[in-house]
Order: C-alpha cells, then sequence, then structure tokens
C-alpha cells in the first residue's frame, strides 16, 4: 500500500482511536500515580525492631531521664521517661536529641589544623601530639601555663580534667560560671556552710521571683515547667519582677515591672517594710535566736531604702512595695527567687543576698515551700594524684584567673577575667589550653576581647562534638561522642533538688570520635611518669564503674540517685544561724548594685538580653527544629530582630520590621525592630543564642550573638560577671 | 447502632491549659520529631513552614504595662463538625482526609490527595500545611526517620493526625496481650506526652475515666471558633478573661461565652 | 496559499502578515508554557501561593474563565430552547469562546495541583459531597458538550467540508443541536452553582459562608445567573474586540442588541438578588458568628468597601440599567462601558469569593493575608489568554464563524 499524506493522516486516526481504547492510556496513568507515590528521592525509613532505652539527657545541666526510642540501630526519637521520679521530664531541647546526633556538624573525626585547613588525623595521633607537646612545655618549666576551660565542675569528667591538671601541675582548672556559683556564694556566707539552695517552687504558695526565668530555662526546665503547673493546679501565686513581659511573667499571676539592674534595691525595700510593719513576727520566729546581724541590718535597710527611694529607683509604685511585702510575709510559705533569666551569667552577688534577706525574713529555709540548704553530691572519692617536683611545684603558682586570692577571695574560678588576664600581658600566660563542654567564644560577653585573647593562646585543644565556633579555633579537636553515645555521671544542681543520674550510651558510636574522658587518660598514660600513675584506670568507664560502686544499684534501676541526706551542714559554723552581715560580708561592702556600662547621654536605651526556651545559648546550640519554632518576629532570613515599646520606637521613627543600627559601647549591629507593649519604655531586648558563625547552614548567620554587643562588668563583691544589659543607641537606616 | 457498641465509639480530643502552657515549644519540635515533619534552612517564612502543631502568641492589645500575652498550641482541631461533617473533611473531592466515626480522628491520606488544597482553604485554624517542596533531610538526618510515619512527597497536604499510628502502635500491643482495650495512657499523642508543663491532656472525650472528659467541663474552657459550627474537639482552658474571648469571635458590645 | 482552507467568500489577510501575528502571541504563549513547566517540573513552590492561600490567581482565573465563558450556553439556550433564532449568528463565536474558556480553565487546575498526574483521583476516588468533585464532573462533560457543538462548525472549513462523511456528520448534528444545547445547559447550571458552592459551603470562612437557603439554592442561583449575565457580555466584548482587529462589521447590531438587553435583564436581576445575598449575610450571617461587615473591609492595606461597591453598584447597577434601557444600548460609548463593567464585576466578583476568603483572618489572633501572584503565576494565566487568541485567530480565517459576515462584508 502506498503511504501518502491521507492515508498517513486515516492510519494515525485510526492509532489514536485504537490506542484510546485499548488499556495501554488507562495502565499509563495508574502507573505514574504509583511513581508519583513512591518517589524515588523521597526517603523511606527503614523499618526494624522497635526498643526503648533509659538514660539521662545532658544537654542542659538540667539532667533529665528521658527514653529513646530505637529502630533497630537508629536513635528516632526521644522521649520524657514514664516515671515520677522528678527529674524524669524533657524540654524543647532534650527533643532534639536525635536531630543533634545525626546533625552535619558534628565533628565526625579527629581534626587537626594545618595552615588554616582542617586534616584528618587519628585519635592516636592526635594523643601523642598533644602529649609531646606538653612534655615540651614541663621541660621548660612551664606546666603552669596549661589552662582547662570545663563547662562543668560537678561530676567525674570534669574530675578527671582537673585531677589530670593537678597531676601535670597546673591550678588553672576553670569552669563556665552561672548562677549556681552566687547561690553557692549566697549561700556559704549567709548561713555558714558550704551548701547548696533547694527552692521547693511545687510546694510555696507565694513565690516572688526577681527576674529569675522559671519557664525560660532556669534550672532543669523540665522540673521548673512541672513545679509552676503544681504551683497553678493548687491556685497559688507566682509574681514575676522584671523589666521584660517573658513568658515566665506572661504565666505569673502578677508581673511588676522593674527599671533593670533595681531589683536588689527592691527587695531591700520590702525588707525595709516587712522590718518596719514588724511583718516578721508573724512568722512566729524569735529572730534574735535565729539570727545574726540583724540589727546592722535594720539599721542599713532603714536608713537607706526608705519606701520613698525605692519606689523612685525601681519605678515600682509604694503601695505595690508596700502591697508585695505584706503578701509575702503573709504567705503559709512564700519563697523569693533570684538570677536573671536561665541564670547562664553569676550576676550581682550583693543583688542576690538582698534577695535572699526575704527568705530569711520570712523564716523559709528548710521548711516545705521554702529554701532547702542541701550539700552537693560528694561521691568522687578518689586517691589524691600522686604529683612529683615540677607538679608539685607549680601547683601552687597563682592562678591566673585571681580567684580565691585578694579582692577575689569568695570566687573558686573566674573565668570572665581570664580574656582580660591573657590581652593584658605581652606574651600569653596561657600556652596550653583545654577547652571540654563549653563554647566560651560563643557564650562569653564581649566577643572582640574573647577573640583576641583566644588568638593569642598558641595553641588549643577542643573535645567539642560540634564544630562551634571555640572549636573553630583549636588546633586540635579530639571530638567526644554524643551524649546519646557514651556513659557519664550527669550532676544537677541547679536550684533544684540536686541528683547524680547516669547517662548510658544509646546506640554506639556513629563516628570516629572519642569519650572525652578516655581522651585525657589517653594523653595523660601517654605522658608516663606521675601522670600516668595519677590515672589508674584502663579507660573511663572502669573509673566510672569504680566511683560510682557503692550507689550501683540505684542508678541501675532508676537512672538516678538523689542526695535526700537533706542538709546539710548549713548553720553549723561559728554562730549556727542566718547572719544578715558578718565579718566576711562586711569586706564586700557597701552594698553596690551593678549598673550597665555606657553613657546615659550617649546611649539613652538599655539594652538587656532575653532567654527563651526556643533558643539554646549555652554550649548545646539549637537543632534544626528548634530553629523552626522560632516567631518571625524574633528571625526573619537571617535578620535579628529587637524588642522596643511602640512609645520608644516612635521616638526613634522606627515601625514594625523597620531595620535599625544598634549601636552598644561594645559594638554595632544592623537588626530589626519588633513593636512590643510588653517591654518597659527605653529598654530594648534582644534574645541569647543567636548569631553563631559555627555549626551548619541550619543555624549559621541567622541573626546577632549578643555577646558581641554586651561587655562584662566585675561584680566588686564577687568578681564574677554581673553584667545584665548595656546601655545602647538606635539609629533608622 | 446497638446501645452496647454505641460505648464502644471513641472521640478522641484534648483539653489544653493555657495558663500552664508556657510557649517552650516542646509540643512542637515533640511532633515534628514523632511525624518526619520536614526542615529547611530558612523557616522564618511561617506560611511556607510545616508545623502541625503551631504554638501561637496572643496578645491582649493593651499598652505597657497593662499588656498580656498567652500562647496558645493549635493542633489540628479534628472537628466533628455536624455529626462528621468537618470543614474539610466535607470538601475534599476525592476522600483523601476522612472522619473516623470510631475514633474522632481526622486522617489524610497522602498518597490519595492530589494536592487541590480545597481543605486548605476550608479550614479556619490554618491546621493544614501544602508540602510546596520536595522534602530533604540533610545526609545522615534521614536515620532519625520514624517509619510508623511515611514521609510526604511534595504537592500533598498534610497535617496533625493526634498520632493515629500511636494509637495503632498501642492497639497492637495490647492484642499481644491478650487485651482488648487500651489505658489511658497507653495512647497519648507526641504532643501531649512531650509537654514538660502537662498543659496538654489527651484522651476518649466519652470516656468518664479519662481526665480529659473531666477538664472538658470546666466553665473556663473553651475551644476555637465554636461559633462557625466547626465543632472541634481540642478544648482550652485559661482563667483569663481575655484569652477565652480571644478563642471566638464576637460583636463589640457582646459578652463572651460563659 | 491556504486560500483552499479559507471559506467562500470572505476575505482574509496574507498568510505572511498572518503568520507574523500568530508569532506574536507563540512568544506570549511560550512564557506561559515556561512557566507551566517549572511549576510541573519544579513545584509549586514557584508560586506566591502559601498555606494562607491555598487558593489563590489561578483559582480567581478559573472561577472567571467559566463565567465569562457561560455565553455558550446561556447563548445556546437562548437560541435553541427559548428560540431567538437571530442569536444564530452570534452563537458560533460564544461556542467558540466557550471552548477556549473551557480548556482553560482545565489547563489553569492541571497547573494548579499539586500533584497532576493525579488529577484523575477526582473521579476515580470521587467524594459526592464535594462542590469540587460535582464542578470537575460538570465542566468535564460539559467541556465534551462544547466541543460537540464546536465540531460542526470545524467540519464546515470549505477542505473538511468537501468529505462528504464529515458534511454528513455536520449537517445531522446541526439537526439535533438543541438536545446539546439543552444539555449544554442543564450542565451548566449545575457546575456554574457548584463554582459558586465552592466558596459558599465553607461553614470555616465567614466571608464565603452562605446559610440556609442563602447557600442552596441562593448562591448557585448567583453564580449561575451571573455567569448568564456577564457570559453574553463577553462574547460581545470579544466580538466587538474581533471586529476592530479585523477592521470589519461581523454581527449584525441588532443581534448584539437583542443579547445585550438580555444580559441586562439578567444582569439587573442578579444584582438585586446578590444585595439581598449581601444584606442578609451581613445583617444576621455574621452576626451570629460575631463578625460584622465592616471586618471583613477593614484593617488591611487592600480590601476596604470600596471593593464592594465596585462590584455591586459600579459594575453590577450601573451596567444592568444601561443594558436595559433602550437609549443607552444605543450610545455606543455607554453600550462599551456597560459590557466593561459587567464583565470586570463578574470578575471582581470572583475574585473577592476566592482571595478575599483567604486573605481575611478567621481566628482573632491571625492578621490579614496578603498576597500577590509570583511570575510564573501571572505568565500561567496569561497562557490562556494567548492561547484564546491563536485559538480565535484560527478559527476566524479557517472557519465561518459570522454567517452574517459575507452579507456585512461583500467582496467586490
Amino acid at each position: 500500500m502506498k503511504i501518502d499524506r491521507r492515508n498517513f493522516l486515516s492510519l494515525g486516526a485510526g492509532a489514536t482511536a485504537g490506542l484510546a481504547f485499548s488499556p495501554l492510556p488507562w495502565k499509563l496513568m495508574d502507573d505514574s500515580s504509583i511513581w508519583t507515590q513512591n518517589w524515588p528521592w523521597a526517603p523511606v525509613p527503614t523499618d526494624g525492631e522497635a526498643s526503648y532505652v533509659d538514660t539521662v539527657c545532658s544537654l542542659c545541666s538540667g539532667g533529665c531521664g528521658i527514653t529513646i526510642r530505637k529502630i533497630g540501630d537508629r536513635v528516632v526519637k526521644a522521649e520524657k521517661k514514664d516515671s515520677d521520679n522528678a527529674n524524669s521530664g524533657i524540654c524543647i531541647l532534650g527533643l532534639s536529641s536525635p536531630q543533634l546526633l545525626y546533625s552535619p556538624s558534628r565533628i565526625k573525626t579527629p581534626l587537626k589544623k594545618v595552615e588554616d585547613k582542617w586534616v584528618k588525623i587519628s585519635v592516636k595521633q592526635a594523643v601523642a601530639e598533644i602529649a609531646e607537646k606538653l612534655k615540651g612545655l614541663r621541660k621548660d618549666k612551664l606546666s603552669h601555663t596549661l589552662a582547662c576551660i570545663s563547662g562543668s565542675s560537678a561530676g567525674t569528667v570534669p574530675a578527671l580534667f582537673e585531677r589530670f591538671l593537678t597531676a601535670y601541675g597546673s591550678p588553672n582548672f576553670i569552669t563556665v560560671p552561672s548562677v549556681k556559683d552566687i547561690y553557692k556564694l549566697v549561700f556559704s556566707l549567709t548561713c555558714g556552710a558550704s551548701c547548696i539552695p533547694a527552692f521547693d517552687i511545687a510546694n510555696s504558695d507565694f513565690v516572688v521571683s526577681f527576674g529569675t526565668g522559671l519557664l525560660d530555662g532556669w534550672g532543669n526546665p523540665a522540673a521548673a515547667f512541672k513545679a509552676h503547673s503544681i504551683l497553678k493546679d493548687n491556685k497559688k501565686q507566682l509574681i514575676q519582677i522584671e523589666p521584660r513581659l517573658s513568658n515566665t511573667a506572661a504565666k505569673a499571676d502578677k508581673w511588676l515591672p522593674i527599671i533593670p539592674g533595681t531589683e536588689g534595691v527592691l527587695a531591700l525595700g520590702m525588707a525595709n517594710v516587712i522590718i518596719g510593719k514588724q511583718l516578721y513576727f508573724n512568722k512566729n520566729v524569735l529572730f534574735d535566736s535565729v539570727t545574726e546581724g540583724f540589727e546592722e541590718f535594720k539599721a542599713l535597710v532603714e536608713k537607706d531604702y526608705s519606701l520613698e527611694a525605692v519606689s523612685n529607683i525601681t519605678g515600682i509604685k509604694q503601695e505595690d512595695i508596700t502591697a508585695l511585702a505584706e503578701d509575702f510575709m503573709k504567705a503559709q510559705s512564700p519563697v523569693a527567687l533570684f538570677g536573671r533569666g536561665e541564670g547562664s551569667t553569676p550576676g550581682s552577688l550583693h543583688e542576690m543576698m538582698a534577695v535572699n534577706f526575704l527568705n530569711a525574713l520570712a523564716g523559709n529555709f528548710n521548711k516545705t515551700g521554702g529554701v532547702y540548704l542541701l550539700s552537693e553530691p560528694d561521691y568522687i572519692n578518689w586517691t589524691h594524684p600522686v604529683l612529683d617536683d615540677a607538679a608539685y611545684y607549680n601547683i601552687n603558682a597563682k592562678r591566673l584567673d585571681g580567684a580565691g586570692e585578694g579582692k577575689y577571695f569568695l570566687a573558686k574560678h573566674l573565668l570572665n577575667r581570664l580574656p582580660e588576664v591573657v590581652n593584658s600581658s605581652k606574651t600569653s600566660p596561657i600556652n596550653f589550653l583545654f577547652v571540654t563542654d563549653s563554647n566560651p567564644f560563643y557564650t562569653m560577653a564581649d566577643t572582640k576581647l574573647v577573640e583576641e585573647a583566644f588568638k593569642k593562646i598558641p595553641f588549643i585543644v577542643s573535645f567539642s562534638s560540634y564544630m562551634d565556633e571555640t572549636a573553630s579555633m583549636a588546633d586540635i579537636i579530639l571530638p567526644n561522642h554524643f551524649f546519646l553515645e557514651r556513659y557519664q555521671d550527669i550532676v544537677t544542681t541547679c536550684g533544684l533538688k540536686p541528683a547524680v543520674g547516669l547517662s548510658k550510651p544509646v546506640v554506639n558510636p556513629i563516628f570516629n570520635t572519642i569519650h572525652s574522658g578516655d581522651a585525657i587518660i589517653s594523653i595523660a598514660k601517654a605522658l608516663g611518669g606521675t601522670i600516668a600513675e595519677s590515672f589508674p584506670w584502663d579507660n573511663y568507664e572502669t573509673c566510672l564503674q569504680e566511683t560510682l560502686e557503692a550507689k550501683k544499684d540505684v542508678m541501675d534501676k532508676e537512672l538516678f540517685w538523689i542526695d535526700e541526706s537533706g542538709v546539710s551542714n548549713a548553720f553549723a559554723d561559728s554562730s549556727g544561724k542566718f547572719e544578715f552581715i558578718n565579718d566576711k560580708t562586711r569586706q564586700t561592702k557597701p552594698y553596690i548594685f551593678v549598673d550597665a556600662q555606657g553613657e546615659k547621654k550617649k546611649y539613652p536605651l538599655t539594652l538587656i538580653r532575653f532567654d527563651s526556651m526556643r533558643i539554646a545559648s549555652g554550649y548545646t546550640a539549637n537543632s534544626p527544629f528548634m530553629t523552626k519554632t522560632v516567631a518571625d518576629t524574633v528571625i526573619k532570613e537571617n535578620d535579628i530582630f529587637i524588642e522596643i515599646n511602640p512609645k520608644t520606637a516612635a521616638e526613634y521613627n522606627l515601625a514594625e520590621r523597620s531595620k535599625a543600627l544598634l549601636t552598644t559601647p561594645k559594638g554595632k549591629a544592623q537588626v530589626r525592630v519588633h513593636l512590643y507593649e510588653g517591654i518597659m519604655p527605653g529598654i530594648i531586648s534582644m534574645p541569647s543564642g543567636l548569631g553563631h558563625t559555627g555549626y551548619d547552614s541550619y543555624l549559621t548567620g541567622k541573626g546577632i550573638n549578643i555577646n558581641e554587643l554586651i561587655g562584662q562588668i566585675e561584680d566588686p563583691a564577687s568578681g564574677f560577671d554581673a553584667a545584665w544589659g548595656i546601655r545602647a543607641v538606635l539609629a533608622r537606616v | 447502632m446497638s446501645k452496647g457498641s454505641k460505648h464502644k465509639v471513641k472521640k478522641f480530643g484534648m483539653v489544653i491549659d493555657l495558663d500552664k502552657c508556657t510557649g517552650c515549644g516542646a509540643c512542637m519540635v515533640a511532633c515534628m520529631s514523632e511525624n518526619n515533619v520536614p526542615f529547611k534552612e530558612n523557616e522564618s517564612k511561617k506560611l511556607d513552614s510545616i508545623t502541625w502543631m503551631r504554638v501561637y502568641k496572643l496578645e491582649n492589645g493593651k499598652s505597657f504595662p497593662e499588656a498580656d500575652i498567652c500562647f496558645l498550641p493549635r493542633p489540628c482541631m479534628h472537628c466533628e463538625g455536624d455529626r462528621g461533617h468537618a470543614p474539610c473533611v466535607s470538601v475534599c473531592p476525592a476522600i483523601a482526609t476522612d472522619y473516623d466515626h470510631n475514633t474522632g480522628i481526622v486522617s489524610q491520606i497522602y498518597t490519595r490527595c492530589f494536592g487541590c488544597r480545597y481543605c486548605m482553604a476550608a479550614c479556619p485554624y490554618h491546621a493544614r500545611y501544602f508540602n510546596w517542596r520536595d522534602p530533604v533531610w540533610p545526609e545522615g538526618m534521614e536515620k532519625f526517620l520514624n517509619p510508623n510515619v511515611s514521609p510526604r512527597m511534595r504537592g500533598v497536604v498534610e497535617k496533625c493526625s493526634f498520632c493515629h499510628h500511636r494509637y495503632q502502635l498501642a492497639l497492637d500491643k495490647a492484642y499481644a496481650e491478650g487485651r482488648d482495650k487500651i489505658e489511658e495512657d497507653e495512647y497519648q499523642t507526641a504532643c501531649a506526652h512531650a509537654c514538660p508543663a502537662n498543659a496538654i491532656t489527651f484522651g476518649d472525650l466519652n470516656n468518664k475515666k479519662h481526665s480529659v472528659y473531666r477538664l472538658k467541663k470546666n466553665p473556663n474552657t473553651f475551644r476555637l471558633l465554636e461559633r462557625l459550627g466547626t465543632n472541634p474537639k481540642v478544648y482550652y482552658h485559661s482563667s483569663r478573661e481575655w484569652v477565652r474571648r480571644a478563642g471566638d469571635n464576637y460583636l463589640k458590645h457582646e459578652a463572651a461565652k460563659a | 496559499m491556504d486560500s483552499a482552507l479559507i471559506p467562500e467568500g470572505v476575505k482574509r489577510c496574507s498568510l505572511g502578515r498572518f503568520s507574523v501575528w500568530i508569532l506574536a502571541l507563540t512568544a506570549i504563549l511560550l512564557w506561559g508554557v515556561i512557566a507551566m513547566l517549572l511549576c510541573w517540573f519544579k513545584g509549586l513552590n514557584q508560586t506566591n501561593m502559601n498555606d494562607a492561600y491555598g487558593f489563590a490567581l489561578w483559582i480567581w482565573a478559573d472561577l472567571a474563565v467559566i463565567a465569562l465563558g457561560g455565553g455558550a450556553f446561556f447563548t445556546g439556550f437562548l437560541k435553541y430552547i427559548v428560540g431567538k433564532d437571530e442569536l444564530k449568528n452570534i452563537i458560533n463565536y460564544a461556542v467558540i469562546i466557550g471552548v477556549i474558556c473551557y480548556t482553560s480553565a482545565l489547563l489553569l487546575l492541571a497547573i494548579d495541583v499539586g500533584q497532576p498526574l493525579r488529577s484523575w483521583f477526582i473521579f476515580w476516588h470521587a467524594n459526592v459531597h464535594s462542590m469540587l468533585t460535582e464542578v470537575a464532573f460538570c465542566l468535564s462533560c460539559y467541556l465534551v458538550v462544547l466541543i460537540i457543538e464546536f465540531l460542526p462548525l470545524l467540519f464546515e472549513n470549505p477542505k473538511l467540508d468537501k468529505k462528504p462523511f464529515l458534511r454528513h456528520l455536520s449537517h445531522n448534528m446541526h439537526e439535533i443541536m438543541a438536545v446539546f444545547a439543552a444539555t449544554g445547559a442543564f450542565l451548566s447550571f449545575f457546575h456554574q452553582g457548584s463554582l459558586g458552592g465552592v466558596a459558599g459551603v465553607l461553614f470555616g470562612r465567614p466571608f464565603a459562608f452562605r446559610e440556609g437557603v442563602f447557600i442552596w439554592p441562593w448562591t448557585f442561583f448567583l453564580f449561575t445567573w451571573s455567569a448568564a449575565a456577564c457570559g453574553p457580555c463577553f462574547t460581545i466584548l470579544i466580538t466587538r474586540l474581533t471586529e476592530k482587529v479585523t477592521n470589519k462589521k461581523l454581527v449584525k447590531d441588532n443581534v448584539v442588541d437583542l443579547l445585550a438587553k438580555i444580559s441586562g435583564w439578567m444582569l439587573g436581576t442578579y444584582i438585586i438578588a446578590k444585595i439581598f445575598d449581601t444584606w442578609y449575610w451581613a445583617a444576621y450571617t455574621l452576626p451570629k458568628q460575631g463578625f460584622s461587615l465592616i471586618d471583613f473591609y477593614s484593617n488591611n492595606p487592600f480590601y476596604g468597601i470600596w471593593i464592594l461597591v465596585a462590584e455591586i453598584v459600579i459594575c453590577g447597577i450601573i451596567p444592568a440599567a444601561i443594558l436595559i434601557s433602550s437609549g443607552g444600548r444605543k450610545n455606543k460609548r455607554l453600550f462599551m462601558t456597560a459590557i466593561i463593567l459587567a464583565v470586570i464585576g463578574v470578575c471582581i466578583n470572583r475574585w473577592v469569593m476566592v482571595l478575599q476568603t483567604m486573605a481575611a483572618p478567621v481566628m482573632t489572633f491571625e492578621g490579614w493575608f496578603m498576597y500577590y501572584p509570583s511570575w510564573q503565576e501571572v505568565a500561567t494565566t496569561i497562557l490562556p489568554v494567548a492561547y484564546g487568541a491563536i485559538f480565535i485567530s484560527f478559527a476566524y480565517r479557517y472557519l465561518p464563524i459570522f454567517p452574517q459576515e459575507r452579507e456585512l462584508n461583500p467582496i467586490d
């Protein structure tokens, strides 16, 4: 048949019609749909046997008991451990642990910096190189120039590091300070013995919080939330005093906005009301028999803290102060909380003491709903490290941070002083630095100063699991296992009942990482001599087993061992009474409440930081899920928002979302403006925990690190950083 | 339906105590982690950010210092509407979303959905989310994906399922143990289980023994947009009048529901 | 060159000129096609739609073209059922415009859905309660009817007409066209109404929701009625536009006048019903849900009360009044103004029913959601316009669309 145009067309038409009535199009239609339902690029989670493993979360100092859901050898979910134990709970950070375990910013193998580039090395090689360097330092009699910054001082891992420094011959073991240090100081100074407080919030009927972020990350967040919910169930009162309507203030029965930095003044003003009206008699307490220095204290508050003066300074109405003082004393079991926000900055000693005087006036120590004074868990009973002459000589060298001596006699560690000490010497007084369980380059105030100091330190070894800001500055990184991959004892002493928990490995390490405990033991062994002798354990696990031998049963079953021994030895020393004023506290006088840095004229506004549960601001940084929960009035694209009262914004001609240049005595940053009626006019606030330069593309470059804008202010009484903000100015861009 | 079998009909729901909710966001992350919700580098475009559970921040509109805020977690309301006619269910042209009369759960079948988004237009709570793009898990992170929930492909709508798979798992477990009933605490949504403040209570609204049955009767309890007739199964509790009023629309001089 | 294809007795421009014109339109078409492919291959992240705007520009365009394409069913209804025989002079064109509108609507829907390859689920897994299912079924059926109505015209092409089979088929189809016209009208009454139901049944969206009789039959009626009123206006508008482009008179004034007069009465009655609907909604439905009318026309940068005035008064009452009065129809300028206003009016109505419905906050703690389309959305929405222009160009060139063309434009 000849194919011409005509029958070609007919053929075509026929074929089309034929195909249309054949099953082919229908089959294709169906197949294409099935294809869309099984797109090869959409992941299909591999199935496997489900199992549940209990462990203790160590992503913050809260140490919650959690349960990990596993499928095969994969971690798929972190959940609250179902238990009545007060420490069983989970927060947004703990819930993120599967994401953090598999995070792209994990450091996958030991690294060494060669000409500013990271080179992969083996664990063995890293340990050998570190030991070699340390040997040289020791040979030059410079062992005291080894320093260690540790995220915590409690538990076996920090103890191993501290032990290493001692055996090596350095006094410079420094921990990252927090409000816990101030708590210890406040009570040690006034109660005559070393003790830590446990605020019994759940059983209180009147909680007055002087800016404490009870619901913004303070203490153990999950436990604090639970305590707050019990307060609500029992219809008890929470009063929040702070310049910003924080999440805690929003949940409070009353929010009293106060001019920041004057919280201590308010507390003393309330004390004046209480003393003036003799309200403490209602407490049925024979005051003289349980307190010391009361008359002197009374004279002080009567003289300097009249209602009128306090009202003027704090910006709170006189009648509100009186009512608050009266309500506080009328309550059955009132408690006053102190320590700002989540408590990552220690704060002013005098301010904390002033607030705690209210607890003393209410006579609520060691009473239900009050403040329990407890001893710190003390279960590490190792033999003393063996010291050779070199170590013995240098261990008694002066601490670089000056803690424990002269005007810093109260403090044990003063990390905040380190940058200045390093920067003010010609060559760095630290030749070698260990950084473990912390990210000081990011978390310390005054980033520029800190950067200068870190750059000056010749050799830094980081034990971080993540490529954080400090790890980026290191010379060698010996990445720690993630907490789901390791054993560790977790000590929780953060304003709630102290507990020791045991973190257990849930999965085998997924990368070529090494437990920091094992790392330090290996380094010690590589150094040989008395240093190696001081570490008789084969590895960290045996060390931990030995240490916890006595408590093994409890911990194996319960995960936790809670120190219920109660007090403690509080009030055991000297007078045996609560001492309002004593010889030691007299040395720290006069009462000075730390003001913000900067000239008021040049910087008419005050910048304060706020902490948010949705933004982790410590050593652990945000997971992608957490960042996803952050509001678009906090972060939009990469821009950070500051909160400002609409009235103040109008003065600066700023509208919602306007761009502005924020300048403080410490730095400048471009920000956006979010109008918020919940902030005091004249105050601007910025979230902590943003502006990372390390980590991964889900976090890097989002916002500004507030530490770049805020400086440190040394508390004249304690030497700790007491800065709560800084003066600032805004300009429309 | 006989009277005997009527008791077996469950109506799962929630009571969320806004006095306790701290706005911490744990429920959101618990949900995302449980349900393989995807995430991107930039999640600040909130109208393109999948959050089955979303915590809203309510403001009372007053000036400093009378300003007040309240957080309000918003899962899918699993509206019952009028006898199961949820706003979204009746509009879906392909029965990709359905009201289960045995549980009261509004389901979503991702492989059935062809992405017309009519359900999103229908939902006044903005509880439904569209996959505007292919979900991507960075290398290694696909390891934490939960095999009980299938990850969604681009072009389909997804939403809170009251963690229906957890109900299935609980039933399976009970069956394996020879029980025909599950206890209240055996089936809890990921958000309710995670809430550190215990603000979210989940259970069978029909079951007198379940906490939700009692809690929903509190006079300070309300539901969102009740006046529209959506008949949601998520109840809220607040002791603050302005919060309760914010739960629905009222004319200026109209009093809020007592 | 293509003279064999051109109907007898009419004059068409040169093939060269025609090609240039088609090429220009094709360029626009290609722009739309590129955007369409982007949407298909990269996904709907190419649009500015979001979780608050699941329905946006495309759904509006869908509703609008279906309303404007309503000229086909209503003219057919008038001619074949009511017996307005003069309308045979415009019915062909109405059908062509209808075909364009309805195919465009389906194309837009195919781009709009997130999983186009599964779109047949709407038929296979049909939910009979869903307005969209009803729309999909009626729309598809009606499109088949429209194509059947169009086929005889296609077969009148001189080349095709030479085939005896097609000529007979065409003739026989003409005979029974009344049946198809009736079917078309019946289907249209359904899907036009259902389209009204699409927004009207959303009881979670107080802006769109109508209760009781105001949803059924009222809203259904409003949508069908407005399509019947404004669809013919669009047919007239396109006819006049074609006359302008071709520089020829193609349809006699009395035909247009008749259609316009009927449209005027339709529009007038529609707008009365619409006012009644709006009044009941504002006075009774909204307050029950805790809203007042002004809530939907304030606190946002775009949707003011002006849009209600524009829809009802300026694009409703005014064109209706002009088209009803014979004076108004006689005044050329007034007449065209009325026709254009009516077309805009129905477009505004469809716009607010889709976009304002999405924009208005329902939960008290949410604000208005504002939206502007991305270029991909705009390009894909213009695509049907280019496609329609090309379709019309070919149809006009090769088919005897206008029975009065020869008489009105005798070739010397």
